[in-house]
């Protein structure tokens, strides 16, 4: 009998201790598979002809994912073969040589890896068809041609994974090299010892969270903290203070309020509690370090899905901000106007809900006075007078009114943030006409636009006096507005109108923006969905795997409370207590670290990400609940299976 | 004076069909209040059947086992733990203490899951540590202590809970003589003072010479059984090797 004949039998016979890895294996090649072939897709790289971000997104998002995947294929490794220090141990024992053994073992996961990939591609070649349908969805692509299995995939996924599956086989070659025989025999023995606590370490780790929070919140302008760190050092020092403090979380603060706990006899000493509690105790401290990662896998997962998902979900009313009007162009030639306004009125897909020409007024300011350092000192204004806004904003449907006297002004600023926009209340500027200077002074702003940004930029209004006054001694730009039915789908008309109308134009239209936006930020939740997707599956695999080897590694125990007269119920119910517990504890610190984070960002990008935030982390949570009764089944059919 | 178990007619087979092995055939056993039984016999006897059985972790093929008048033969799952845990207390040889437990925290554990007050806990528990002479380790963990004391700590965890029979299964298997004749001391002092009942199953003929009754098992069926009366533990203990001398083999 050859080694690799005792190999193929090994793995053969004892499939399902092989299983868990094996299914580990071939989950990462298919993930692994399937974004690299989106990558290579021909149709995906001829539809989405406007960016060649997509191919160094896809890039960037791969490398990420490979170095994610060799991690996560070395931690079910290192399980699976934790597993089988044992037989290992007996081969030694009946005299098999080190070598032979080194090699059996080598030959083994050779063997698994290449079935693993070979599965891995025929099913990633299956499911990438199904992404490339889902990505083409979201970033509002509908043509979908035929799908082709790209032959640079299957070449990148095979060195990729071959490398690793060399790397983890040596792994095992070593294992016999790397243990004396006694320490193979002893692998599940434990000498864990009950954990020493400290009030001090306990109290740091909750300072330590608190100064990370505390600094995240902080107003980016104005806070002294971010002022003496400088903008680069902070964000690093949050992320260290966080997750250092999370480790200490973990290692200390639950060992303390777990000993407190303890303290409280008429509850620790009732039931099952003291099962419970004092299993957890033993176990805390070794589990600290895969709790921080997953809590922090949680909080990276659930924040980029979050961000990506809100601008993709406030992509609308974002883009409705930036143009309050579905298309706007400055006039330049009557023909070409009205030749324009019979394009959008002959239109049998849009109606028109209004159709403005707004007399304007392009005016050089001194804006010294704003004291801003992010702007130059002049800048160029598009100023309207107080009726023409009126007008724009009854159409626009707002309740708004100005009425402005003398030389009283207000802006128009869709994009203020506190701190880091000027402070236009009070402020007086300058506008330069001809070689005069005329003061205006900011009475009011307005968090919003009238006139498209892109056409118009910033708006100043004025009073009709002034106005009328300032239009002697300037020349006068008419810009015209156009409100229609179904904006987001005018992508003919929209294409019909940049072709007549000349750059100096400035033509904005909404369905351009809302196209863009659709591209770019679909592109990045489908990226973010899937790495999240992956994440998660990965983190719950981690808790699962652990859980079950604590689970085998508790069957005695639990063997000698049923002697005692525990019953199973009351096992069940401890059990999944304490899984709760270590579920519970990295997606409660997950979440709490990802909604700092996004409430941060959502001061910073100015939008409300309650809404998508809220969705990304139910989906989240309920997954997470199905590896939770999935773990609680597994460990409760272990530790209850008689001999 | 009371009967605490009454055993008729216990059978165990196991295998097959056409591959039978019948571990056990027609066992009598009667047990009564405050007795201390040893329960001997040769390797592959059913010396562990049977106590398996009498601790209701295991079932009978056939038979009747009536333990203080209840047929724990017909019982479910959960009132057979409820069963174990109200009315059994349990010595293993190796002891069976969880390592994740103080050793106060391992004779408690049958109170706390019988749901007893704090109070009558702390108080039962400092009872028991110090017939067993325990009180100082109460506090170590397992790994810490002897494996005299933690076969101490496994008889306090047995009699916590005043269990109306206790099963001992070797529990000098793995003692040296100073512990081994320290722990049957006190088993002994527990039968006499408490009016305990005890039922020892054991390899070790000076273990047993500790009992009252001797019941010798041999290929699954009754062999003898012999009563201490006034005899002094010598003697016992000679009476005991003849019978063993008879049934020959296996040691």
């Amino acid at each position: 009998m050859t080694l690799f004949s005792i190999a193929r039998k090994n793995i053969r016979q004892n499939f399902t201790n092989y299983f868990l890895y094996f299914a580990s294996m071939i989950f990462s090649i298919v993930i692994y598979f399937t974004f690299v072939s989106l990558k290579y897709d021909e149709t995906l790289q001829a539809t989405s002809d406007a960016s060649p971000k997509i191919s160094s997104a896809f890039s960037g998002a791969a490398v990420v994912l490979m170095v994610f995947v060799a991690i996560f294929i070395w931690y079910s490794n290192s399980f699976f073969t934790r597993k089988r220090k044992k037989e290992v141990g007996l081969y030694s024992l009946l005299g098999v040589r080190k070598k032979q053994i080194g090699r059996m073992l080598f030959y083994e996961n050779f063997i698994m890896g290449i079935l693993a990939q070979i599965i891995g591609i025929l099913l990633g070649s299956v499911l990438s068809k199904f992404f490339v349908s889902i990505l083409m969805g979201v970033m509002g692509f509908e043509a979908i041609g035929d799908f082709t299995i790209s032959l640079a995939a299957i070449v990148n996924t095979i060195i990729v994974f071959s490398l690793i599956t060399i790397i983890t086989s040596f792994q095992g070659y070593r294992l016999i090299y790397r243990f004396k025989l006694i320490e193979l025999f002893q692998a599940d023995k434990e000498g864990e010892q009950e954990p020493k606590s400290s009030f001090i370490m306990a109290l740091l780790s909750v300072i330590l969270v608190g100064i990370g929070y505390w600094l995240a919140l902080q107003n980016l302008m104005e806070s002294n903290a971010w002022k003496a760190m400088g903008f680069m050092v902070t964000p690093l020092v949050i992320l260290a203070t966080v997750i250092l403090g999370t480790y200490f979380l973990f290692s200390t603060l639950t060992v303390y309020l777990l000993k407190m706990s303890r303290k409280n006899k008429r509850s620790y000493w009732k039931g099952i509690n003291l099962i419970g509690t004092s299993q957890l105790l033993y176990r805390i401290k070794g589990n600290a370090r895969t709790l921080t990662i997953i809590a922090v896998l949680s909080a990276t997962t659930l924040t980029a899905v979050g961000t990506a998902y809100s601008l993709y979900y406030n992509n609308r009313s974002n883009v409705g901000l930036a143009n309050p009007n579905s298309m706007m162009f400055i006039d330049q030639d009557k023909n070409v106007t009205n030749q324009v306004r019979d394009i959008i009125s002959n239109n049998k897909n849009h109606d028109v809900i209004y159709h403005e020409s707004i007399p304007t007024l392009q005016i050089n300011a001194d804006v010294t006075t704003l004291k801003n350092n992010l702007f130059s000192n002049e800048m160029m204004y598009t100023v309207i007078s107080d009726s023409d806004f009126n007008k724009l904003a009854k159409v626009q449907k707002r309740t708004d009114k100005l009425s402005l006297k003398g030389n009283e002004a207000a802006a128009l600023d869709a994009g203020y943030y506190e701190g880091m926009s000027p402070n236009y209340i009070g402020s007086t500027i300058s506008l330069k006409v001809n070689d005069r200077v005329e003061n205006i002074t900011f009475k009011s702003l307005k968090k919003y636009n009238a006139l498209n940004y892109y056409t118009a930029s910033t708006t100043v209004v004025v009073s009709e006096q002034l106005f009328t006054q300032l239009g002697k001694e300037t020349n006068s730009v008419k810009m015209e507005v156009y409100e229609i039915t179904n904006e987001d789908e005018a992508k003919q008309l929209t294409k019909d109108i940049q072709l007549i109308l000349p750059v100096e134009a400035r033509f904005s239209s909404f369905y351009a923006d809302y196209s863009a936006g659709m591209e770019s930020s679909g592109l990045m939740i489908f990226m973010g969905g899937f790495l999240g997707l992956v994440f998660l599956a990965a983190t719950g695999s981690i808790i699962y795997f652990k859980q079950l080897t604590e689970a085998n590694s508790d069957k005695g125990r639990y063997e000698i409370l049923h002697k005692i007269g525990v019953n199973k119920k009351e096992v069940k119910r401890s059990i999944a207590k304490q899984v709760l517990f270590v579920f519970a504890l990295p997606l409660i610190a997950g979440i709490a670290h990802c909604f700092v984070a996004l409430t941060a960002l959502s001061r910073l990008m100015q939008t409300s990400l309650v809404i998508p935030v809220v969705i990304c982390m139910g989906v989240y949570t309920c997954i997470y609940i199905v590896y939770y009764f999935l773990t609680v089944n597994a460990y409760y059919k272990i530790v209850t299976k008689s001999k | 004076m009371k009967t605490i178990l009454q055993a008729k007619n216990v059978q165990k087979v196991f295998g097959t069909k056409g591959n039978l092995y019948k571990a056990l055939e027609d066992i009598d056993l009667e047990i009564k209040e405050g007795e201390f039984i040893g329960i001997m016999g040769p390797s592959g006897a059913g010396k562990s059947t049977l106590l398996n059985i009498l601790s209701t972790i295991d079932t009978p093929s056939s038979g009747e086992i009536m333990i203080t008048n209840q047929n724990i033969v017909r019982m479910n799952e959960e009132q057979l733990s409820d069963f174990r845990r109200n009315k059994l207390g349990f010595i293993f040889q190796d002891y069976n203490l969880l390592d994740t437990l103080t050793v106060k925290e391992n004779i408690l554990l049958p109170l706390a899951l019988s749901k007893v007050p704090a109070n009558e806990i702390e108080k039962r528990v400092n009872e028991i540590a110090d017939t067993f002479g325990i009180r100082e380790i109460l506090d170590k963990y397992p790994y810490h202590i002897s494996g005299g004391q933690k076969q101490r700590t496994a008889a306090s965890r047995a009699i916590v809970g005043n269990p109306s029979l206790i099963l001992a299964d070797e529990p000098t298997g793995a003692l040296d003589s100073k512990s081994a004749t320290s722990l049957l001391e006190s088993l002994n002092a527990l039968n006499e003072q408490n009016q305990s009942t005890i039922m020892m199953v054991t390899h070790d003929a000076y273990a047993a010479s500790f009992c009252k009754r001797v019941f010798f098992i041999k290929d699954g069926r009754t062999y003898t059984e012999i009563h201490k009366n006034h005899q002094s533990r010598q003697d016992f203990f000679q009476k005991i090797l003849d019978v063993l001398a008879s049934l020959g083999g296996g040691y």
